[in-house]
């Protein structure tokens, strides 16, 4: 059964292979750790050079999980040493990480988040190595009615758990999935929505799509923000660099807790590493903070979130390996790297191409290390990367963008299509939309489509082979009430309880 | 009804709708061998997304910080800035074109105008040559250029 697993680590062990994990995890950090780069923004960043490289699909794959992984780590540091989040994950790591530093504990506290968020992700990370491959049986048997009603699914727990703002996910989402229809239609070859563009037949590429979306509208707010004080090169000081053995053991149940509760958030599609830090996070306030310091630099505090959205991270490579429906937009943006390869993921994955998911699944494990091994000591030296000026990174991440972008056919309709895009992301982000429903529902919107019309196909046009099967009429059930349940909860709970409060 | 940024992108966006449905109508389908076709996918979208705008109309949500005239002005600067480059980086090749880019982004991310000549001059030749030679990525080099190797 973990044959896969063993020929994974054959793939990942290679020297190729093993320094890309390496390579990955330290630009992971870094972007992590840089304001405004987040773990999309390093990937989007990262793809497209990794692409002309040549590498083979694995290979590529290990490297931009890395990024990824990696990048969770990265997120801490601003969010413990600013109180400034790197990104949406490490919100939570504020509360407790930011009041820890101004305690004068920055280096225990880098260090107690190192190892939180290694707990987390080894927990996740074997509950990805037990849990995927029997998803992976289950899933054989969808065919794609199931799978469609798989996506609906995904969408509407994403609308729920994503986001502010309901309306405003699902529009998100609608959206990219009409991104995702422009160019030829693979089923009948009509031109859609091409306004007699040829550059428009393919569709609109995914790099230029994630780059404009990403990290262009990222240049324009980092406008808005640069009138902001801006970190000034003066950090708090770290303090000791170790945190001590017995600071550790005190939280290892908290870790545990938050890694498992991190893993399996991290398992349901659309919700990923910020739902996980707030959740683990009020759950270990209401679980052990019985002095009340919860938010004034409690240790626990700040394990709880880290050791859950590192866990989250990797959980969410388990819909996405198994079923072909990414947890997160950082794995959509991986499960769109994976179709650049021609590789599909799905249940077939670990059968057909076993050395692309247990090649992954086995790198997780040396990168979870790597990373542990790099940012205990290293964390002086990461924490630097902070005080990068916002007039050296503005310009580096448009030249990044530009040639990314540009090497793909060498043509400027690429670039202007990836500038308009950009707009459109910023204006998306001011009106209070979060862009990882567009990228799942651009990724996942062909797939979508193709699902539906073949179940039809099937069924000669009989809608009703959509929930015929129980598996399919289960995830509409499922998804109905996942739309349903806010609103009707906070009316039925107080009838059902009429005490609290 | 008060003027809400929702409420304007809701109608905005219920005019996109409209317009994906009536391009979806005029799609011509040769002949198809499946019951659904390319139409009925984009239909349904776009009235899914009419309904969607619909609720963004009635219940609009707080209308979030928009950049002042200075700060949207310099937005707008970026944006030319970023066009600029798409345009002279064919004409003028990447270093030439980065050069004048890095040097002006960064003076409008508050760098001194030496600060600003270093980090042009130094990104837009180590860039060339990182992707050039380290990568394998072939860029516009400009007809200028050509002189000098």
């Amino acid at each position: 059964m973990f044959d896969f697993l063993i020929e994974g680590f054959g793939v990942a062990l290679t020297p190729l292979n093993l320094g890309l994990a390496l390579l990955g995890a330290l630009l992971g950090t870094l972007f992590g750790a840089l304001p405004g780069i987040g773990p999309i923004n390093g990937i989007a960043i990262l793809m497209p050079l990794a692409y002309t490289l040549g590498l083979p699909a694995e290979s590529s794959l290990i490297l931009l999980a890395a990024v990824y992984t990696g990048a969770e780590y990265g997120g801490r540091m601003s969010s413990i040493l600013l109180n400034v989040p790197g990104d949406a994950g490490a919100v939570m790591t504020t509360l407790d990480g930011y009041p820890l530093a101004q305690k004068g504990l920055a280096g225990p506290a880098l260090g107690l988040s190192a190892v939180s968020s290694f707990v987390g992700a080894t927990i996740a990370i074997i509950g990805l190595t037990l849990f995927a491959p029997l998803l992976a049986e289950v899933a054989v048997m969808f065919g794609p009615a199931e799978f469609f009603a798989l996506m609906v699914f995904a969408f509407s727990s994403m609308s729920v758990m994503m986001g502010k703002d309901p309306v405003k996910t699902a529009i998100g989402a609608v959206l990219g999935v009409l991104i995702a229809t422009v160019g030829v239609d693979s089923g009948s070859g009509v031109l859609r929505y091409t306004f007699g563009m040829p550059e428009l037949y393919d569709g609109i590429d995914f790099v230029v799509m994630i780059i404009g979306l990403f990290a262009i509208s990222e240049i324009l707010l980092m406008l808005e923000h640069a009138h902001r004080q801006d970190s000034d090169g003066t950090l708090p000081p770290l303090g000791r660099v170790f945190v001590s053995l017995k600071e550790v053991l005190a939280c290892k149940w908290t870790m545990g807790r938050s890694g498992l509760i991190g893993f399996i958030i991290g398992v349901l599609p659309g919700t990923g590493a910020s739902v996980a830090g707030a959740v683990s996070y009020t759950t270990e306030k209401r679980l052990s903070d019985k002095d009340n310091t919860f938010g004034t630099g409690n240790m626990r505090g700040l394990a709880a979130p880290e050791a859950a959205n590192n866990a989250a991270a990797a959980g969410s490579f388990v819909p996405m390996l198994t079923l072909g429906i990414p947890g997160s937009g950082t794995t959509a943006v991986l499960l769109g790297a994976l179709m650049l390869y021609n590789i599909t993921p799905g249940p077939m994955m670990f059968t057909e191409r076993p050395e692309v998911a247990g090649g992954l699944i086995a790198s997780l494990y040396i990168g979870n290390v790597v990373l542990l091994a790099l940012n205990l000591p290293l964390a002086g030296v990461f924490a630097r990367v902070l005080t990068i000026p916002r007039w050296v990174l503005v310009p580096a991440i448009a030249i990044l963008a530009f040639v990314g972008v540009y090497q793909l056919h060498s043509d400027l309709f690429a670039i202007y299509l990836m500038l308009i895009i950009g707009v459109f992301g910023y204006l998306l982000r001011k009106l209070g939309f979060s862009l990882a429903p567009v990228i799942l529902g651009y990724v996942l919107g062909g797939l979508m489509e193709q699902n539906l019309r073949r179940a039809l196909s099937i069924s000669g046009g009989d809608m009703g082979i959509l929930w015929q099967s129980g598996i399919s009429l289960g995830l509409w059930i499922a998804a109905a009430s996942l739309l349903v349940l806010p609103w009707l909860l906070p009316k039925l709970l107080p009838r059902l309880m009429p005490t609290t409060k | 009804m008060r003027i809400a940024a929702d409420r304007v992108l809701g109608v905005a966006l219920i005019g996109l709708a409209a317009f994906i449905a009536a391009q979806a109508f005029q799609l011509e389908v040769p002949f198809s061998y499946e019951p659904v076709g390319p139409k009925a996918f984009p239909l349904g979208l776009g009235i899914l997304l009419a309904l969607l705008s619909l609720v963004l109309i009635f219940r609009p949500g707080p209308d979030g910080h928009w950049p002042h005239r200075a700060l949207a002005l310099r937005l707008l600067l970026v944006l030319v800035l970023l066009l600029v480059y798409a345009v002279l980086f064919t004409q003028l090749g990447f270093i030439a074109s980065s050069l004048m880019v890095v040097m002006a982004l960064a003076r409008l991310f508050g760098a001194t105008w030496g600060k600003a000549l270093i980090t042009g001059v130094v990104m837009s030749i180590a860039g060339y040559f990182l992707f050039t030679s380290g990568l394998g990525i072939s860029l516009p080099a400009g007809h200028w250029f050509d002189a000098f190797i």
